[in-house]
């Protein structure tokens, strides 16, 4: 019996082919789309997750003002960890890292930069529970000058050969160290925040280093390290939390330590040095929420279309039942097509899946796929589309077997008017959801044009920043006269407009800036509370990087202050309380035990970070110490075709100097818009679904006014035969479909206000919602409706109303 | 007796007013008859033969088939009662336009549960009974009107019904398929005892029955 309910149902499917392709493409593209959605949520949610993961915190601090925070801090002190495990019992042990962005390692003549690394604990791998290949991992850290490299670290170092026990030299701050591989460990999924390439004994920070036994020396100064802790799993971590954070272990009331969930890291947490960029909850459940939209979106659509549809099969059922079907088997026919359709579209949004999958990652900048997902996280979504195949299914059964035999083989079924409300507000549902996600969309692009278009103080655009590690056994102050000559030989060269060094620049990592508290203001005020960001640069800086100047200029290399000078930001003055730029010039500025630094100028605010975070209080410093060569090409160097000549000739004079050196460079506008791309890759995603939900949307409305206009094809007929010229019958047939985007529109707009002025809550500068915004939505929403319907309401109002009458 | 009308009354209500559609019909019919039933349109005639079919409900009066009291029989086992023994002839003959001939007279035996191989040897039967074994892949749009109402009397007949309802079963066809339809009913009648109720407009057909009834607004005269 069922082999013949789904032959039928393939022939039924066959002979109505728009009808199935609508259906079937429209099934299938919501599938996908909530699948490909659902990949990337479920990815992002699966970082940090590893046995034991769920006991690992860490720990961070907040700054405050009195009782008001301030900023958050993801790096703590080097007496953190200790001190937490020794107050609390609840504390079983825990790892400080010390994070390297980059390092530079020798190995006989090779010389490579290798990214990610950090010196660490010896508890490391006892808290991250990460497979360690070879050695234990109880000693692998536990001695000075001990390295473990990554699978492919290793690989790409020594090759075929066993690593262990083998040396090599690493970099740090140009002094070097001899380190030996103790071990081995597994390459850390893509989905962990902090990941290593390599681990350096924490205990080799002490003697590796000029700076170092200060460093190293316990202190409650310098807060340069992440710490994790690993509690105990019966331990309350709410309570303990509270209690971390009443406590005073630090005795500086200003400093709050506070303690976060290993996997929460990722998705709940924006703290100034993070050590890489996390992603987002908000954009989680914004996505979450399309994609749900999108998947009930295409479930509408199936169930008008069924339900619309089973008008026409009322015969059939009413055959069906007068041969001696009972109900049930008329009920379990039409599910077993539902099922078949269902089945063909969700095949075919496999095969989508697969098919966009790169793309799709090319899009979000992750490296989905579905192996490397959890199926059993999919299971509730799984069953989630089976529940949702069924309700779509088991409207138009119910529908189709609950007709009277009589009436349907007379065919005189008609759409009861409870019926019609459904179908009406089905389509309202589906406008609805079009408008809110137009209205997203425009948000969203918006928000995003803002934030690139804003005037960020400074000017970003061609200038290149040249870094490397010189491996020389030059003292430092002779490398800084190479770096000097380099400069100006650089300057010399044709495209170049001009060079700088800086510590640090705009859109460069967080890490590379400090945050300090403890002043002493020009007028003698001391100021413990208020915490400032300091780098330190050379004179040329503010002219390259087109920063201007509210009052006095750059640092003067002939001052008698020297490397005392400092400039602060207008941001800098307005939270100290100082209210004009030029009564600051020339006093001076007291932190770090100095108390003589003298405001050489006030620059005007730039965004250090664009504009996603708030303006920084800033005090750049003069010190002639070398991190980045920053060189601006004039415009045609900067263009493709120049670029490439323009490259290798900046780098064959840094070889010229420093023949034993790596070199690289980047773009600083490209790494500026950086920080945009999680939005871009947002902004994108929102776009292209949107599209899809309106696409969806679109061949449900097509399927339907097919079928209105069949219907009413007769009423068409006698009102042409009447006089009804062609636009009155367009219009009549177009007026329904006006009423209901209007309906639509009236519930998005605040719905969709609400729920955007939420996402944009999450930047710190941020667009408005412009009521041509709504207006604009409202309107393409309008538009593509009519569009839709159109074609086939002019076909019905040009026909032959002859034709028509003739049927009947 | 096959089935009993007692004063049977079915009415509609309309701006007030009852206006009859079923008025006083009283009929017994034996197994064996075939009966014709005639008038002209609006009086009935597919109503009774509704009824009759139990597709319909009425609105007063008894009704009895075989040992069953139709009229307190539930809406459920009115159904079942109609599925085990009655056979339904179409004017448009309403076959199943995604099913080929031969799937459409398995069609009723399916939801009657017959196995897998009795299934083939009914159907085969009636290919065979018919006439129409070349036409069993073929869909009913590849057939002419004659040929479609003959799988339609066939699909009726597949289960061995002990009554046929034929509602103008020769309305669509012309005069010679007209009359092959009914020599097959006068046949069918005859030879196998099948007892036939057939509604018709035309005296011609009407006379292949043994007994006529004519209604007139709902009553019979």
């Amino acid at each position: 019996m069922y082999k013949l309910f789904l032959k039928i149902a393939t022939r039924y499917l066959l002979k109505n082919k728009l009808y199935s392709f609508i259906n079937i493409f429209g099934l299938a593209i919501g599938i996908a789309s909530f699948v490909l959605i659902m990949l990337y949520i479920n990815y992002e949610q699966s970082y940090d997750k590893f046995e034991g993961s769920e006991n690992v915190y860490r720990v961070y601090m907040d700054y405050l003002e009195g009782d008001a925070f301030v900023a958050g801090d993801a790096q703590t002190y080097n007496l953190t960890g200790p001190s937490l495990k020794k107050e609390f019992p609840e504390v079983l042990d825990y790892v400080r890292l010390f994070y390297f962005e980059k390092m530079t390692f020798q190995l006989g003549e090779r010389i490579l930069e290798q990214p990610l690394g950090s010196l660490a604990d010896p508890s490391y791998f006892d808290i991250f529970n990460y497979p360690l290949l070879k050695g234990e991992k109880e000693k692998v850290l536990s001695q000075p000058y001990s390295i473990v490299l990554s699978q492919s670290f290793a690989q790409k170092l020594f090759g075929t050969e066993d690593p262990m026990q083998k040396t090599i030299a690493a970099f740090r701050d140009g002094e070097k160290a001899i380190l030996t591989v103790t071990g081995v460990m597994a390459d850390m999924p893509k989905t962990a925040h902090y990941r290593n390439s390599y681990l350096i004994s924490y205990e080799t920070e002490k003697t590796w280093t000029e700076y170092g036994p200060r460093a190293h020396e316990l202190n409650w100064n310098a807060n340069n390290y992440y710490t994790f802790l690993k509690l105990d799993p019966n331990a309350n971590a709410s309570l303990l939390r509270q209690k971390i954070m009443d406590s005073d272990i630090e005795e500086d009331k200003e400093e709050q330590h506070n303690i976060e969930p290993l996997e929460d890291i990722h998705l709940y947490s924006d703290k100034p040095y993070e050590v890489s960029a996390n992603g987002s909850v908000t954009r989680i459940k914004f996505l979450m929420a399309i994609a749900f939209i999108i998947l009930i979106l295409s479930w509408l659509n199936y169930v008008n279309l069924s339900a619309t549809k089973s008008m026409e099969r009322a015969k059939e059922a009413g055959i069906r039942k007068v041969s001696g079907a009972q109900k049930s088997q008329l009920i379990i026919q039409s599910l077993i097509e539902s099922v078949l359709l269902n089945f063909i579209a969700i095949s075919i949004s496999m095969i989508l899946v697969a098919a966009l999958l790169p793309l799709y990652n090319s899009i979000t900048g992750k490296e989905l796929s579905v192996g490397v997902t959890d199926i059993t996280a999919f299971t509730p979504y799984f069953l989630f589309i089976l529940l949702g195949m069924i309700l779509a299914g088991l409207y138009p059964a119910l529908l189709l077997s609950s007709y009277s035999p009589v009436k349907a083989l007379k065919g005189k079924i008609q759409t009861s008017s409870q019926g019609i409300a459904i179908r009406k507000g089905l389509i309202v549902t589906q406008f609805l959801a079009t408008i809110v996600l137009l209205i997203g969309t425009i948000v969203v692009t918006k928000q995003i044009n803002f934030l690139e278009s804003q005037p960020i103080g400074t000017n970003v655009n061609q200038v290149i920043a040249l870094k490397g590690e010189v491996i020389t056994t030059k003292a430092d102050s002779l490398v800084i006269n190479d770096f000097k000559v380099l400069e100006a030989e650089l300057q010399r060269l044709p495209f170049v407009e001009n060079v700088a060094i800086a510590q640090t620049y705009p859109g460069d990592s967080f890490d590379n800036l400090s945050s300090t508290r403890g002043l002493i203001l020009p007028d003698g005020r001391e100021e413990d509370e208020k915490i400032f960001y300091t780098y330190h640069v050379q004179p040329d800086y503010f002219d390259l990087m087109d920063i201007d100047f509210l009052a006095g200029g750059t640092f003067l290399p002939s001052s008698d202050w020297e490397g005392n000078q400092v400039i602060v930001n207008e941001t800098f003055l307005k939270n100290m309380g100082i209210s004009s730029a030029e009564e600051v010039l020339n006093q001076s500025l007291g932190f770090w035990g100095n108390s003589d630094w003298r405001i050489a100028g006030v620059i005007k605010d730039y965004y250090h970070f664009g504009l996603k975070s708030p303006m920084l209080p800033m005090v750049i410093r003069y010190q002639s110490d070398v991190n980045n060569l920053l060189v601006k090409l004039n415009p045609q160097a900067a263009s493709v075709a120049g670029f490439e000549s323009s490259i290798a000739q900046i780098k064959s004079e840094w070889t010229k100097i420093f023949p034993k050196s790596t070199f690289n460079y980047t773009f600083l506008d490209q790494k500026f818009e950086a920080q945009y791309a999680e939005d871009k890759a947002f902004g994108s995603a929102f776009q292209v679904f949107t599209v899809l939900a309106i696409l969806i949307a679109s061949l449900g409305l097509f399927g339907l006014t097919s079928y209105t206009v069949v219907q009413r094809k007769k009423e068409i007929g006698i009102r042409k035969v009447n006089g009804a010229t062609i636009p009155q019958v367009l219009g009549l047939l177009n007026k329904d479909f006006v009423k209901w985007v209007g309906v639509a529109f009236i519930i998005a707009v605040p719905i969709s206000w609400y729920v955007m002025n939420q996402w944009l809550e999450g930047f710190a500068y941020r667009t408005n919602l412009s009521w041509w915004v709504f207006a604009l939505a409202g309107l393409t929403a309008l538009f593509i409706a009519l569009l839709t319907v159109s074609w086939q309401s002019f076909q019905a109002a040009i026909a032959n109303p002859v034709d028509s009458l003739r049927n009947e | 007796m096959l089935l009993q009308l007692n004063n049977i009354f079915k009415w509609v209500n309309s701006g007030g007013q009852r206006i009859f559609l079923l008025k006083d019909i009283n009929l017994q019919v034996q197994e064996g008859e075939f009966i014709s039933i005639m008038g002209p349109s609006g009086s009935g005639k597919s109503t009774l033969l509704n009824v009759i079919g139990m597709l319909d409900a009425f609105d007063e009066g008894e009704y009895h088939f075989l040992d069953e009291s139709v009229h307190a029989l539930k809406e459920k086992h009115r159904a079942n009662l109609y599925k085990e023994y009655i056979g339904f002839v179409f004017q448009s003959y309403h076959l199943l336009d995604e099913l080929t001939v031969q799937e459409n007279l398995e069609m009723p035996l399916l939801y009657k549960k017959y196995k897998g191989a009795e299934r083939k040897a009914m159907v085969a039967d009636m290919l065979d009974r018919f006439n129409i074994v070349g036409k069993k892949d073929l869909f009913p749009a590849q057939l002419s009107g004659g040929q479609q109402q003959l799988v339609g009397v066939a699909r009726a007949l597949i289960a061995s019904p002990k009554l046929i309802l034929a509602d103008e079963p020769t309305g669509n066809l012309n005069s010679q398929q007209s009359e092959e339809i009914m020599e097959l009913f006068k046949k069918l009648n005859q030879e196998d005892g099948v007892t036939i109720i057939q509604v018709t407009h035309s005296e011609k057909n009407a006379a292949y029955g043994s007994r006529t009834i004519n209604l007139l607004d709902g009553r019979k005269i």
